[in-house]
């Protein structure tokens, strides 16, 4: 698979950074939620970041994974963030009535980082 | 089963010209007498053209439009055209686009209506002698083409003025949707904070643009607080309400988080009675306050330093 | 080059539904939508397919054409398939009913993100939907 258009999934020390890719098709999806518990599971992670920044298409089927894979996350213990949300997404996300659940958002991975290491000022 | 639900902005204007032609009575039988016109209109359209542009030289009014040589001969070859199409026999979609395509330009370069309407009065007076006097014409013949051309002249007119409104309509738009940018500033008031006073009614048309705008802020200046001051919004209805909500929501998914300031006595008995919740929102009365939560959450300290 | 105005796209495989989005996307950018247009028409694309697709139980095909109005552009989509169709349309609408446990934001969402929604559907025959979108144009 190229790498444009896969997953890419980074551990940093116990955080989770997931890369989606612009345009993912339901397979990348399916990946992401198989993928991401696995790698939680064997790292140990306590928490995930889901940048979405490239993304430029979020419809109620991307949605309802991230609000699932949220819930999951934190079954496992996990606290999940959404990074980087295009405000055009942001926008048509709304309109449709799409909600991601209990999944927290950051304007850019930076501030998600934040979170976790605790310099995060808006918790 | 059929569901349609709609809230089209714009109506197919093809349908409403076939409604049009049936309205001017204008039928198959008058297309085919235009037909019968057209050899000699062909013929005469030189001579058309060049009497036409000597009596447009005359007047200044007119004369500004035609431009230099190479320009009076393009002016001349499209207009040759234009007549000649008048009694081609074929009044379908290409005819219909090529008349709207016609009000649009004469909009664009400011070509008064007036003049486009007396073009086809000079054109008449010239055209109503060669029907008349043409010897493959009998006079029914001839009257049947004199009420045809009045009919597709008609309809022309109608098309090509309608376009030039439509146009300026959209000038007018445009302006209006301009003005409403301006009125609705969105500008970063601090580092990491950007405020959007808003004044006036919100709709939906304008709530779109200015959540666009807001949201595109948000992200450029990197902001995760935003302050949206209602004070000059003079009343509140559910319709506005649920816009606002919607914007917040929207906000919400970048990451960045919205305080409402500016709630005047009204707005607040209002949103009550509405039974609009705002309860999980930061609301403050004014923006000076909204900003103070916003430096606060930032854990931004402002200090007077003379008390230092 | 001029570009592409209409054309059409089969639907008969999870990937299609992809195929269908890049495809319009291409064809809205080109005809002048705003970013959040766009990213509205791209949406209700995958709704739709995707409802093909998981719903209809049979294949189904995406048409599509860039209309034009002085001033104004649009698109105007059709989806059509072959399978099972939908027995209460309204209720189809409604926000939050499904009959596959997902979220049934599909058709309640493309109606508030197109400015036309039309369905026409016949139990054992099949669905078509059809929506239109209208912008300013550049
Ligand atoms: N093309 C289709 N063929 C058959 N049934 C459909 C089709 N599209 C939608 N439906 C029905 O309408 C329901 C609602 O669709 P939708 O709003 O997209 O939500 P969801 O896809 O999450 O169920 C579906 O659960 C299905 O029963
Ligand atoms: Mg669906």
């Amino acid at each position: 698979m190229d790498g444009e258009n896969s997953l890419s999934v980074i551990k940093l020390k116990n955080i989770l950074l997931v890369t989606v890719p612009d345009d993912p098709g339901d397979d990348i999806i399916h990946e992401l939620q198989t993928k991401v518990l696995h790698a939680i599971e064997k790292y140990q992670s306590k928490g995930l970041i889901l940048d979405i920044s490239s993304v430029n298409i979020l419809d109620s089927f991307f949605a309802r994974t991230i609000s699932e894979t949220t819930q999951m996350v934190a079954l496992m213990g996990g606290k999940t963030v959404i990074a980087g949300m295009q405000p055009s997404v942001a926008i048509t996300a709304t309109e449709l009535g799409l909600h991601l659940g209990k999944a927290i958002s950051t304007l850019d991975v930076d501030r998600a980082l934040d979170i976790f290491t605790d310099n995060f000022k808006l918790v | 089963m059929n569901h349609s639900h709609s809230n089209s902005k714009y109506i197919s204007n093809f349908n409403s010209w076939a409604e049009q032609k049936r309205f001017v009575n204008f039928t198959d039988e008058d297309a085919a007498l235009l037909q019968k016109l057209h050899p000699f209109a062909v013929d005469y359209a030189d001579v058309f053209v060049e009497k036409l542009y000597e009596h447009l030289q005359k007047f200044p009014d007119t004369k500004r439009f035609l431009g230099d040589e190479k320009m009076l001969m393009r002016l001349k070859l499209a207009q040759k055209a234009y007549f000649m199409d008048l009694t081609s026999g074929d009044y379908g979609e290409g005819y219909f686009k090529s008349r709207i395509k016609v009000g649009i330009a004469h909009q664009r370069i400011g070509l008064p209506p007036r003049i486009y309407m007396s073009t086809y009065c000079y054109y008449m007076q010239l055209m109503i002698p060669q029907i008349y006097s043409n010897p493959t014409f009998d006079v029914e013949t001839a009257n049947g083409i004199f009420s045809a051309l009045h009919k597709i002249i008609n309809l022309d007119q109608e098309l090509a003025i309608s376009a030039y409104i439509h146009a300026t309509d959209e000038v007018i738009s445009r302006q209006t949707e301009e003005i409403l940018e301006m009125s609705t500033p969105v500008i970063q008031i601090w580092e990491g904070v950007v405020a959007a006073p808003i004044i006036g009614m919100l709709d939906s048309g304008r709530t779109q643009q200015f959540m666009e705008r807001l949201l595109e802020t948000i992200v450029q200046t990197n902001s995760p607080v935003a302050l949206i001051d209602i004070t000059g919004v003079p009343q509140i209805d559910t319709a506005t309400a649920q816009h606002l909500i919607d914007t917040i929501n929207a906000v919400k998914l970048l990451g960045s988080q919205v305080i409402i300031t500016g709630v005047r006595p009204v707005i607040a008995q209002t949103l009550v009675h509405l039974g609009i919740d705002l309860s999980g929102i930061i609301t403050r009365p004014t923006m000076a306050l909204g900003l103070k939560v916003a430096l606060d959450k930032l854990s931004i300290k402002v200090v007077d330093v003379s008390k230092e | 080059m001029a570009n592409q105005e209409a054309g059409e796209n089969p639907i008969k495989s999870e990937g299609d539904i992809v195929t269908c989005r890049k495809l319009i996307r291409n064809a809205a950018v080109a005809a002048g939508f705003g970013m959040t247009d766009v990213t509205r028409i791209v949406t209700a694309v995958s709704e739709l397919a995707r409802n093909v697709y998981v719903h209809s139980g049979s294949d189904g095909v995406m048409r599509w054409e860039i209309l034009h109005q002085p001033g104004q552009i649009g698109i105007h989509l059709e989806f059509e398939d072959y399978g099972k169709g939908i027995p209460d349309v309204d209720q189809a609408m409604e926000v939050g009913f499904t009959t596959a446990g997902t979220m049934g934001m599909g058709l309640s969402g493309v109606k508030r993100l197109m400015d036309d929604i039309n369905i026409k559907s016949e139990v054992g025959v099949g669905t078509t939907i059809t929506v239109e979108k209208w912008g300013r144009a550049k």
